[in-house]
């Protein structure tokens, strides 16, 4: 039973170091095409972002890693809305936001 | 008379547009003068080659559906932004279609000479008016729609992803995400907060 014990112990931290050196998300194999075509769409307007933003966007990315996969859900979730938002919608978040931002100083 | 002045009078000679005083003079000239007349029939075998040349020429056959459909995406971009601008602008979509076919058409004829050619038929003509004219408001702008969307990934993907996108593809299909990140980790604490001046908010 001790045997078994250390046997898993092993197996569970030899696949967390495999785990670590892999990196994060998929690889550009396993996205479909869609996936693939957004992507690169994607990498080539941030190709022409200033080096502090791509840097900036970079940590986002680790902390977006980082959260719990309903939380990643839930933002996703929330950028679907946002993006349904019509023209006068749009406007009146960001209002709220700049509001919210404020009160958050 | 001179040759420089036999030599100018030579083309209006041969186009018959010389004064009969003058032709006599040139005649006179020629006559006398072997180089003028060696000249004079070299200027008038040229111009009769000339007028001999077809005022219509065969255009490639992929030049002619490129330059097709090139024409039908003009139409369908013209259409959809008259389309938005109102109904009644919309008319003007088709003239402006029509006359970007037919300066296409004569700039090709005018300027294309060997090659896989297959002449301009009036059955291409009539495509392209069909296709210029678009009250086709559906055809084309699906054409150009999806034209304009699938092509776009089918032809700029590579085949190879750059280093930076195949470490971390997930990084940019997040990246509208991760741009308004903050905004959609507070989606709804700015939702609520009130824009009353003065107004309470909430900070969710």
């Amino acid at each position: 039973m001790k045997r078994l014990g250390i046997v898993v112990l092993l197996a569970c931290a030899l696949g967390g170091a495999a785990r670590a050196q892999q990196p994060p998300g998929r690889p550009w194999q396993e996205l479909s095409p869609e996936e693939q075509r957004r992507a690169w769409e994607n990498y080539q307007r941030y190709q022409q972002l200033p080096e502090h933003k791509q840097r900036s966007l970079g940590e986002r990315y680790q902390r977006f890693q980082a959260l719990p996969p309903q939380e990643r859900q839930r933002l996703r979730q929330n950028y679907e809305t946002y993006r349904g938002f019509d023209p006068g919608q749009r406007q009146e978040f960001g209002q709220k936001y700049r509001r919210w931002k404020s009160g958050q100083r | 008379m001179r040759c420089r002045r036999a030599q100018r009078w030579m083309v209006a000679a041969v186009d018959g547009e010389l004064a009969p005083r003058r032709r006599r003079m040139l005649e006179d000239h020629v006559g006398s003068c072997p180089v003028c007349r060696r000249d004079l029939a070299g200027t008038g075998e040229v111009l009769e080659r000339v007028a001999g040349l077809a005022t219509q020429c065969e255009v490639p056959s992929r030049l002619e559906q490129a330059t097709l459909r090139r024409v039908q995406l003009l139409a369908a971009a013209e259409e959809e932004r008259s389309a938005a601008r109102g109904w009644w602008a919309g008319l003007r979509a088709p003239a402006l279609a029509l006359a970007t076919a037919a300066v296409a058409i004569v700039a090709v004829a005018l300027t294309r000479g060997a090659g896989d050619r297959q002449p301009i038929t009036s059955r291409a003509l009539d495509q392209h008016r069909v296709a210029a004219q678009a009250p086709a408001r559906e055809k084309p702008r699906m054409i150009a729609s999806s034209e304009r969307r699938a092509p776009k990934a089918a032809e700029n993907l590579p085949v190879e992803p750059p280093p930076e996108l195949a470490a971390a593809p997930d990084l940019f299909i997040e990246l509208p995400i991760l741009r308004n990140m903050e905004k959609l980790e507070h989606f709804e604490a700015i939702g609520t907060t009130t824009l009353d001046d003065g107004g309470e908010q909430s900070n969710g």
